[in-house]
């Protein structure tokens, strides 16, 4: 009886742990529809920025309420990988007639663009090759596993409804559903926030939805070709609420995403014989300014004063750059008031500068230390010709100060 | 005579050296053997092997011939005990504590608890919870409880602590009754020399953890002035014995 | 069996005459009341529906499956063990006839069908609550979900439940047996976050199975591996925990 006892106790623990241990190992061995989605997303974008020549991407966004049309996004993005060229045609429509449409084109030493609400072709060429890759795996980037991480954490338990179906020819399809019993209350709620303020900002043509917000459905379908690679994906997410009359709205998204014509796909630059053409060389690229002497002179910009409901000129903040040459940077501030708003003048604020290029790699800053002891820094925008200097713009009594100094040219 | 209880070479060693050495003793129909010893003999390490409080190292109890250790609810069907300390609930009244241990006996009913309150004398603190019980009054309790079932093999260890005299009374009569009555055989562990005297009509006497004799109350009280004078000259040449051996 | 539902019935009586059940009764309709005020709160304040009739249970039941539940689930189970032990009242049962395994058992069975209780309480109060104050959103495709969900709640709660028997028949007060099951419960909930990909190997994230049973497909393959590991479990726990019980000295 005894020994009956153990032996019992043994083997149950036995089979306890064998159960355990092989169920265990089947689980993480079998990948669940949304790891087969992860894993066909970055086999899609290890191809695209590795190994396919050329290939088209397609991405469209479509936004319905109650059936209408809102809106439409379509985007065709063409890579030529061997000539780091791209090509990019954009459309939008809105139901309130706002449409625009536009194209882009990339190589190594010219960028063009041109949009149909003005057919002209400003091209930008570039006298140093860039070194841009066409397309960039995202999942390289710096914090990419982080966000993974995120995103599976918040996942969860949802991982599951994404159902996988193998196809004889050895791809893959992928449906998701979930309506709103299955969303956490909690994600639904937030998401629901998020969309009802994007839904409410200044856009008119959106109904604005007050009450009873919530997302009623999400689904998702996606085909994998048998290298893995993600041919399509196609996600639509219904949202449900009232708006101030308390007529109800179902919003419906859908996005589409499509690879298409792999290795097959030509990206044709422009021909521009005949065509209005605005050239221009590229001016800065990176942070080196090309001829640092142009930001030695005089910046400035107006400081206004609130009176009557009017702004008033009162006078203008100064900064005389004496010195530029990429390393460092000196000059002074000062504030010069018109006659009769000489109270407002501090000595406080007439300071002497002598900055250093920040560590920073690509970084147009320079830092400085004040009188006082605390550290300062301007920005040299070379692109628009602009410093900013940072500490002088908070406001004293109804004066309105300005950080950015233009040069003063008359 | 019929053998109720049966202890072969029941051994038990604790890490501090204490515990049981070898013990064989026969418990037989209308016996109430006084288990003497002093304090830390192993008085309760033998009786929390019996009642299958504890596994021995070696050795075996048998209780109307069903092995404790292997057959633990055959063994114990007809067994009421009293362990140590008298425990019941605290948060039960002393009736819902009786309850519990009924529903373990299909013909124990609520006439029958109310019966063994009233024979321990605790009939008017039944609906009072044991939280606030004296130390006697708990020790009632748990005598209430171990005749619960009218068993016919009652182990009590130091059933009398914290007793007052006339609980002792009490419940020394309680005893009789039951042996007369009921043919009820005891079991009971007491270092009160004088209380084994007046309760037990056998005795055996345990001494760091051996047994050293058993005689029934009758023989040693016609060969000795008293119990004690056979308890001393026990202990004495079990000494002597051990001494030698050294 | 008489004896096993002997000891079942004491168990459970037990469990009720003491106060904790009340409290965890008392605690787990609050969660709904105040979880309710949070939706009306959510609703006037934000515009949001907050959850509709059948998704006020399922909230309710994401909450308390990973707080009020295992909480009290770890309370009544250290002291149907620990507090037994501590006060010696575990004797009052052990010399009683009846085997130490139908002992074990039925403690386990009593935590189990309380674990039952609240689960059934919780549903039905979270549902009257829900369709009182929520607008209808109620299909019978998601009551029947929501029922579901909350019934097989009940079985990574008792390997919980195990796993704490085992730690209460491992260490001897059950304050430490308290403070080891939270703090495991907090690293197996990290652990489950930062490797997801074995998560599903974790008892805190098996609290979350119910989800499997909303999946539209039903996804078989996943529920029954999810099955097995908490069975594997259950059994290894139950068995470990036995045999610690059974070897103990009082």
């Amino acid at each position: 009886m005894k020994v009956k006892k153990k032996t019992a106790m043994l083997v149950s623990f036995t089979l306890g742990t064998l159960l355990l241990a092989t169920t265990a190992l089947a689980d993480i061995v079998t990948k669940s529809g949304y790891d087969q989605l992860k894993d066909a997303l970055k086999v899609t974008a290890e191809q695209s920025s590795d190994k396919f020549d050329s290939f088209t991407m397609d991405f469209s966004i479509a936004m319905k309420d109650n059936g209408t049309t809102l809106g439409t996004i379509n985007e065709i993005h063409k890579y030529d990988r061997s000539k780091s060229a791209s090509e990019n045609i954009s459309s939008r429509e809105r139901i309130n007639g706002d449409n625009d449409s536009s194209q882009t084109y990339s190589d190594k030493t010219t960028y063009i663009r041109v949009s149909e609400s003005d057919p002209t072709y400003y091209v930008t060429e570039y006298p140093q090759e860039r070194k841009e890759e066409a397309f960039s795996n995202p999942f390289k980037e710096d914090g990419a596993d982080d966000i993974e991480k995120i995103a599976d954490a918040v996942v969860g338990s949802l991982k599951d409804h994404v159902v996988v179906t193998e196809n004889s020819d050895g791809s893959k399809g992928l449906v998701g559903s979930l309506t709103e019993v299955q969303i956490p209350s909690l994600v639904n709620a937030v998401a629901s926030f998020q969309m009802k303020q994007e839904f409410n900002g200044r856009q008119d043509d959106l109904p604005h939805l007050t009450k009873d917000v919530f997302v009623k459905e999400v689904k998702g379908t996606a085909k994998v070709n048998k290298d893995g690679v993600l041919e399509s994906i196609l996600g639509s997410a219904v949202l449900s609420g009232k708006d101030e009359q308390g007529t109800v709205h179902e919003i419906s998204v859908e996005a589409l995403f499509k690879i298409s014509d792999i290795n097959a796909t030509k990206v044709r630059k422009p021909d521009l014989t005949g065509k209005k053409v605005v050239k221009d060389t590229a001016r800065e690229y990176g942070s080196e300014i090309t001829n640092p002497e142009k930001f030695v002179g005089k910046f400035k910009n107006d400081i206004l004063l609130e009176k009557d409901d009017k702004f008033v000129k009162v006078g203008e903040q100064i900064m005389e750059i004496s010195h530029f040459d990429n390393q460092t940077l000196t000059g002074q501030y000062y504030e010069v008031y018109k006659p009769g708003f000489e109270e407002y003048a501090n000595s406080e604020r007439n300071f002497k500068f002598n900055a250093k290029k920040s560590d920073q790699k690509n970084s147009s800053e320079f830092e400085y230390t004040t009188e006082s002891g605390s550290k300062r820094s301007i920005y040299v925008d070379g692109h628009s010709g602009q410093v900013y200097l940072n500490g002088v713009s908070m406001s004293r009594g109804n004066l309105i100060l300005d950080s950015s100094f233009r040069p003063d040219l008359e | 005579m019929e053998k109720i209880i049966e202890i072969e070479n029941l051994t038990k060693s604790y890490g501090n050296g204490r515990g049981i050495q070898d013990i064989n003793l026969d418990i037989v129909r209308g016996d109430i053997f006084g288990f003497l010893g002093p304090n830390g003999a192993g008085k309760t390490t033998a009786m929390k092997i019996m009642t299958g409080l504890i596994r021995p190292d070696r050795g075996d109890v048998k209780i109307f011939g069903h092995s404790v250790t292997e057959e633990y609810e055959l063994a114990m069907e007809k067994v009421g005990c009293l362990i140590e300390i008298a425990e019941s609930y605290a948060y039960l009244s002393a009736f819902d504590n009786l309850k519990q241990l009924a529903r373990y006996y299909p013909e124990v009913d609520h006439q029958r608890i109310e019966e063994v309150l009233e024979l321990t004398g605790m009939s008017k603190y039944k609906h009072e919870k044991p939280k606030k019980f004296s130390l006697g009054m708990k020790q009632r309790l748990g005598l209430s409880a171990a005749i619960l079932s009218r068993p016919q093999v009652v182990i009590l260890d130091e059933p009398l602590n914290g007793l007052d005299v006339e609980g002792m009374i009490d419940i020394r009569r309680m005893i009789h009754h039951l042996a007369e009555q009921e043919q009820t055989t005891f079991f009971i562990s007491s270092h009160l020399i004088h209380d084994v005297e007046l309760t037990c009509n056998r005795i055996g006497v345990i001494y760091n953890g051996k047994m050293l004799n058993v005689e029934s109350t009758q023989t040693i009280l016609n060969n000795y002035a008293t119990l004690e004078n056979y308890f001393v000259s026990e202990v004495e040449r079990n000494g002597r014995v051990s001494s030698c051996a050294r | 069996m008489a004896v096993f539902q002997a000891a079942l019935v004491n168990e459970i009586e037990k469990l009720y005459k003491k106060k904790k059940a009340l409290v965890a009764v008392l605690l787990s309709l609050a969660v709904i009341v105040i979880g309710q005020l949070a939706i009306v709160g959510v609703r006037s304040g934000f515009g949001l529906r907050g959850a509709g009739s059948v998704e006020f249970p399922m909230l309710v039941l994401s909450v308390v499956v990973n707080t009020v539940l295992p909480l009290f689930t770890a309370l009544v189970t250290i002291d149907s063990f620990s507090g037994e032990y501590s006060q010696n009242s575990m004797r009052i049962t052990l010399t009683r006839p009846v085997s130490r395994f139908k002992i074990f058992t039925a403690k386990i069975t009593a935590i189990v069908l309380f674990i039952l209780a609240m689960l059934l309480l919780l549903l039905i109060f979270s549902m009257v609550v829900g369709f009182m104050f929520n607008t209808n959103s109620a299909t019978w495709d998601s009551l029947g979900r929501t029922v579901f969900s909350y019934l097989v709640s009940l079985l990574p709660m008792a390997v919980l439940a195990l796993g704490i028997v085992l730690l209460a028949n491992l260490f001897k007060s059950g304050i430490s047996v308290f403070f080891i099951s939270i703090l495991a419960f907090i690293v197996f909930k990290v652990l489950g976050v930062l490797f997801s990909q074995y998560s599903s190997l974790f008892m805190t994230t098996q609290l979350d199975w119910y989800n499997l049973f909303l999946v539209n497909s039903f996804p078989l393959g996943k529920i029954m591996r999810q099955f097995m590991i908490m069975l594997g479990s259950g059994i290894m726990l139950f068995t470990a925990g036995f045999y610690l019980f059974d070897k103990k000295e009082f």
